[in-house]
């Protein structure tokens, strides 16, 4: 009679049991699948905003020495912005994806950048987008 | 209650376009407008009749949104679509353009001068608000870029005395900045307005600063400075601002200005409703919860949106709005007796 019991049991709940590891299967291969898109999602924006502080060093750092070499005394708050610039790309962590106030700063950056171009009466070269980066290359 | 708000005179300010935006010079003589098609027109008196004194016309390839008076009244900035800023100085009755502003990514949508002067700051589409200084050679150097917005910026006012300013933007906030160091950072957001905020204005005393919405409310905000009576918490030494009134229930769209009378303490709002609505402060109510009242209600001030008030700033209850029809029209306020 037990035995009956339990046979009929294994048919009758058969449906939730298969329900349930098809579940937990989905969910594995989700969760891996997640991971790698997330991992190509973070590796692809990373890149971006790397980039995007590359170009700026590299543009503050050129022009650094430029308005060294032609010391006028009206270049002084160029200076001092490409200063405040350069130390600003400085204290960006580039190894801690988990900083709070990376966007911040970020922001930040972006408007120093910007002031320095009004400064210098130079069009920054690359397309702004509509986006939420702000700036595509 | 309607008579106390009477109309003295309509031009067709900027015909078969609109007129977004006025603003009286600080003597209050004369108004300038500014439209959508392009152009920005000074009005003064002749007579008891508004006449147009010129027309800038060459300064702007789009929509002019706004203009704005230095405090010694001798430039205008005039913030335009095209993403510039032109300063215009003003000798006698022309108009010279001496600058154009660069900067912004898109389109200008506000632009103030500060009390001093010295500064002056921009706001655009591009979520940046821009703070200029303006030397003795009528120079213009960018002191900053403040990326705070997460959206459209709408509208910026400086403190009637300090070096305070105040941004509104399609991101439902309003943020307020001041110097710090060498460089200009947000010192506060405030958050209540559950939609764009279109406008804001300081009382006369800077204390307070009301700020108007697409959620059709009009909300004062009070400053609170550190160890304040009241217990309001400040972090630092920075100053708090907490909204202290709500007027909710009086419009029935979007508010797009709202004007605080330096002179009377008259709150008067520009509706998408073609209404202009006067408030006044109930005497006696509790300045930490204070109460309003409507004291004027004009239903069909245009015959289209109102885009625009502006108190005059020496003529008590000379009141100017600009339309979506493109008018122009003065009005008259008088206080309700018993008030």
């Amino acid at each position: 009679m037990a035995v009956e019991q339990d046979m009929f049991d294994t048919v009758v709940m058969a449906d939730e049991r298969f329900h349930g590891e098809g579940y937990q299967e989905g969910y594995e291969e989700g969760s891996n699948l997640g991971i790698v898109e997330g991992r190509r999602y973070g590796t692809l924006h990373g890149a971006k905003i790397g980039s995007e502080i590359g170009c700026y060093r590299g543009f503050a750092l050129a022009w650094k020495c430029l308005l060294h070499s032609s010391a006028v005394e009206k270049d002084s708050r160029k200076m001092k912005v490409v200063e405040a610039l350069i130390a600003l790309l400085q204290h960006f962590p580039y190894d801690d994806p988990t900083y709070e106030r990376l966007h911040e700063d970020l922001d930040r950056i972006r408007g120093k950048f910007r002031q320095l171009c009004s400064l210098l009466n130079v069009q920054p070269d690359f397309k702004v987008t509509a986006g939420d980066s702000g700036l595509a290359f | 209650m309607k008579d106390s708000l009477v109309l003295r005179s309509r031009v067709p300010a900027h015909p078969d376009s609109r007129c977004w935006f006025l603003a009286w010079n600080p003597t209050g003589t004369l108004l300038a407008s500014c439209g959508g098609d392009r152009k920005i027109r000074i009005w003064g008196t002749e007579g008891d009749s508004w006449i147009c004194k010129s027309v800038l016309s060459e300064g702007h390839q789009r929509t002019v949104r706004k203009v704005a008076w230095s405090p010694c009244g001798n430039y205008l900035a005039s913030a335009s679509f095209d993403a510039t800023t032109c300063i215009w100085k003003k000798n006698q009755d022309d108009f010279e353009c001496v600058t154009t502003l660069e900067g912004h990514e898109n389109e200008v949508k506000s632009v103030a001068w500060a009390p001093s002067g010295n500064l002056l700051a921009t706001c655009s589409r591009d979520k940046s608000v821009w703070v200029w200084e303006v030397d003795e050679e009528d120079e213009y150097e960018c002191v900053s870029v403040l990326n705070s917005h997460t959206q459209d910026v709408k509208h910026v006012v400086w403190h009637p005395s300090q070096e305070l300013l105040a941004s509104a933007s399609y991101d439902d906030t309003v943020k307020l900045y001041q110097e710090e160091g060498d460089d200009w950072v947000c010192c506060a957001t405030l958050e209540g307005h559950e939609s764009t905020v279109w406008s804001l204005a300081f009382d006369p005393s800077g204390q307070r600063l009301a700020s108007c919405s697409d959620d059709r409310t009009v909300r004062i905000w009070r400053q609170y400075l550190p160890g304040n009576e009241q217990g309001v918490a400040c972090s630092g030494s920075d100053p708090s601002w907490k909204c202290i009134c709500t007027l909710s229930g009086f419009h029935t769209r979007t508010i797009y200005d709202v004007a605080w009378c330096q002179l009377t303490g008259a709150l008067a709002t520009a509706c998408g409703d073609d209404a202009i609505r006067v408030f006044e402060e109930d005497p006696g109510s509790d300045p930490q919860q204070p109460t309003f009242s409507l004291t004027a209600h004009v239903h069909q001030a245009h015959s289209q949106d109102v885009n625009c008030v502006a108190w005059n700033p020496k003529e008590p209850g000379l009141l100017a709005s600009c339309s979506d029809d493109g008018e122009v029209a003065f009005w008259e306020y008088h206080q309700t007796a018993g008030l």
